[in-house]
């Protein structure tokens, strides 16, 4: 049977992330602008790295809205679960890497890169866990 | 302690959780005996280095089945939010500090503390949630 899928939810959620993504691109230009052409330093450097990730916040509020608007408990369900194994996945793989840079000297692994570990692990989730209830 | 715990599906969680806190500190004392007299270099340093990740793996394995195994829904749900607001504060937290790390030179994170940050995360969510439900 063919799931009828939440389009008020979804596209809500789409003009939002369109938004944000726009947001996030104009942002990360100003500040790149800022830093090789002013070269900040203290706490108005601390603020201005800030502001690019306040808008990758905004896109994980802006996914939590979306979770909370859908009206399909089926898919709220394949949403939540693919996010679940999605964090144990990446806190496996952070707290791996943790001890191997702390005890083997292993190449420092950047913090920023926390998100997009995330998110690649959220595809194979929501993939995987899609195919469990096909 | 655990005879007070009602709750089966919980009182396992809780038996499985301080079994894994216990194999962490074992493994921990083994993995620093190791590099401390026995200066391994190579794939055994990376063997010895992520050993005390593994227990830690494993806990975050058994919250995923005591989710399963977790009959009373309310309780499954406040655990799910608190999660999932776990999971926004740490992916945040990590793309904030990312940003500070990259442009502002804050000092370096380890990622080692992803995992608590995480719980610690969780905690503050789950405190939320109870009162939202109050």
């Amino acid at each position: 049977m063919e799931r009828k899928i939440d389009n008020s939810a979804l596209g809500r959620y789409k003009k939002r992330m369109l938004a944000l993504m726009v947001v996030l691109a104009l942002v990360s230009q100003l500040v790149f602008w800022e830093y090789i052409h002013n070269h900040p330093t203290g706490v108005l450097a601390y603020m201005l790295a800030v502001l690019p990730a306040l808008s990758f916040i905004g896109i994980m509020v802006t996914y939590g809205l979306y979770i909370a608007e859908l009206k399909d408990e089926f898919v709220r369900t394949v949403v939540k679960t693919s996010l679940l194994w999605s964090i144990v996945a990446t806190l496996s793989v952070t707290t791996l890497w943790g001890f191997l840079e702390l005890l083997a000297n292993a190449p420092h692994l950047q913090p920023l890169l926390v998100l997009p570990i995330f998110g690649i692990f959220l595809g194979i989730t929501t993939a995987l866990v899609n195919r469990r209830y096909e | 302690m655990y005879c007070s715990i009602k709750n089966p599906a919980e009182r396992r969680y809780v038996i499985r959780m301080w079994v894994s806190a216990a194999l962490c500190v074992l493994f921990s004392t083994v993995a620093a005996l190791v590099f401390r007299l026995g200066h391994p270099h190579g794939v055994l340093a990376y063997l010895v280095a992520v050993l005390p990740a593994l227990p830690i793996m494993g806990a975050l394995v058994y919250t995923g089945v005591y989710l399963g195994e977790e009959k009373d829904e309310f309780q499954r749900n406040l655990l799910v939010q608190s999660l999932l607001g776990g999971t926004g504060g740490i992916l945040a937290a990590t793309t904030a500090w990312g940003y500070m790390e990259d442009f502002a030179h804050a000092p370096h994170a380890d990622l080692i503390w992803v995992y608590p940050l995480f719980w610690a995360f969780a905690g503050i969510s789950y405190g939320l949630v109870r009162l939202r439900y109050r």
